[in-house]
């Protein structure tokens, strides 16, 4: 039968998250998840504290010269002349407003930082909206509302297709996702999300959706123009 | 091998510090190493409590090329890679006040600083919106040890009799000081000056041996 369901990132995918190594896209919506998440965030501590003796014997094989030497010893100086921050600055937190009428709901930090950028609601077609958030020039970063009832179009990902679950709960040929749940989907899956009570969620795209099944497909075109002009877009 | 914890020196024997610094700064066979005797933290803690330069280099010297060794596996760019170490070092000396055991070890700390700062680079040099920084997606109460006096192991029902076992299945520095701590009830300082550890290592192990032992109980799933 079927594989079983993850709903939370990989180990992998934690480790790639704590080196630095996702972009900003993948690494908001890790993060969120996590906000959301006691068991990720415990592991992500702890794959840190592995990174970092790892990073301890990094760079000890490297030699300096001593041009380095001198040239580190200006800066130190130069930099121990700069003020210090004597308290810890805490941004406050601005209430996001999320647009979907009568819905509020409380966004992990990480993603409310992001949407206060401001967010423009699109109806897509048969009860589902985006608003698109720009992140980086990899990825398709938006909210999805589905209101109680619609379904997305059989597809399936070039790439792949990591996506949080905020809030109701949406489910597919492989399960059922609720608030706080993630789910990748790549190549190998072709899927119809569908919504019964309603969800909201946050979805990264590295590549552009492919829908597979009857006319839905006249819509390629559009999901790789969409794709496109999300990711060359220039602070 | 027993580490010289001198963070309580610091304040108090700031002379005797400078001294060891001045020594150690002028003539650094292998930078790298803590034989040397001072600790990353009592370093930290010199630059954040009292500005001390000194400590401050020490710091560089033993951090610039691990700065370095990161930023090319992130960015694979010389350039970027060396003006990392700018960016970093920059931050340690700016935000070593707010730096406190609590925090973890001055390693955790300044990889934290470096990794995030980094993105950030990353971020600006290919004109991303800001948005969002790495502050945002590594909040600095993430990478802070949780504060464990005795922390709840699950509200689950476990069998007794398995407990003993699942304890003998963790490494033997993560079972003396899980021990000491939820057996002999000492607090975590009386019980890094018993097993004659430092603080920060203290409470690594025992984050590292909670969760392990939540993991045999099956709590985590």
């Amino acid at each position: 039968m079927n594989t079983e369901v993850k709903l939370h990132p990989s180990t992998e995918l934690l480790n790639q998250f704590v080196q630095g190594e996702l972009g900003t896209g993948k690494s908001v919506v890790v993060s969120a998840h996590m906000e959301l998440c006691e068991s990720c965030s415990a592991k992500a501590k702890e794959l840190q504290a592995f990174a970092v003796s790892s990073w301890v014997d990094l760079g000890s094989a490297l030699q300096s010269d001593q041009s380095s030497e001198a040239d580190h010893s200006n800066m130190a100086s130069g930099i121990a002349k700069s003020p210090q921050i004597k308290s810890e600055q805490v941004e406050a937190l601005v209430e996001v407003d999320i647009g979907i009428p009568n819905h509020s709901i409380k966004l992990p930090k990480v993603l409310a930082k992001a949407a206060s950028q401001g967010l423009k609601w699109k109806k897509v077609a048969g009860g589902i909206s985006e608003a698109n958030l720009f992140l980086d020039n990899e990825t398709l970063c938006e909210f999805i509302y589905m209101a109680p009832g619609c379904k997305i179009p059989v597809h399936t990902h070039q790439g792949s297709e990591s996506t949080l679950v905020l809030d109701g709960s949406f489910e597919d040929e492989l399960g059922e996702y609720k608030a706080s749940d993630f789910i990748i989907r790549d190549a190998q899956h072709n899927h119809q999300p569908r919504s019964e009570e309603g969800c909201l969620c946050f979805a990264v795209l590295d590549s552009p959706l492919r829908f597979t099944e009857g006319f839905a497909k006249l819509m390629n075109p559009v999901n790789r123009y969409k794709f496109k002009k999300a990711t060359s877009r220039v602070a | 091998m027993r580490r010289d914890y001198v963070k309580q020196d610091v304040g108090n024997n700031e002379a005797a510090l400078t001294v060891r610094l001045a020594s150690m700064n002028t003539s650094t066979p292998n930078p790298d190493a803590e034989d040397s005797g001072v600790s990353d933290e009592a370093l930290l803690t010199a630059v954040g409590n009292c500005q001390n330069v000194d400590a401050f280099n020490q710091l560089f010297k033993r951090f610039a090329k691990k700065i370095f060794a990161l930023g090319m596996k992130i960015t694979r760019n010389e350039q970027l890679a060396n003006d990392l170490i700018q960016e970093s070092m920059l931050n340690v000396w700016q935000k070593a006040p707010l730096y406190d055991l609590d925090k973890g070890s001055a390693k955790g700390w300044i990889f934290t600083l470096s990794r995030n700062r980094c993105f950030d680079m990353l971020r600006k040099q290919k004109r991303q919106p800001n948005c969002i920084s790495a502050d945002d997606i590594w909040p600095l109460e993430s990478i802070a040890e949780p504060t464990m006096v005795h922390e709840d192991i699950g509200g689950q029902q476990v069998e007794l009799s398995l407990i003993e076992g699942y304890f003998d299945q963790l490494s033997d520095p993560q079972r003396a000081v899980i021990e000491q701590i939820y057996i002999k009830d000492r607090t975590h300082e009386e019980a890094a000056a018993h097993l004659q550890i430092p603080l920060g290592t203290l409470k690594s192990r025992l984050r590292l041996g909670v969760t392990k032992l939540r993991n045999l109980i099956g709590v985590n799933e």
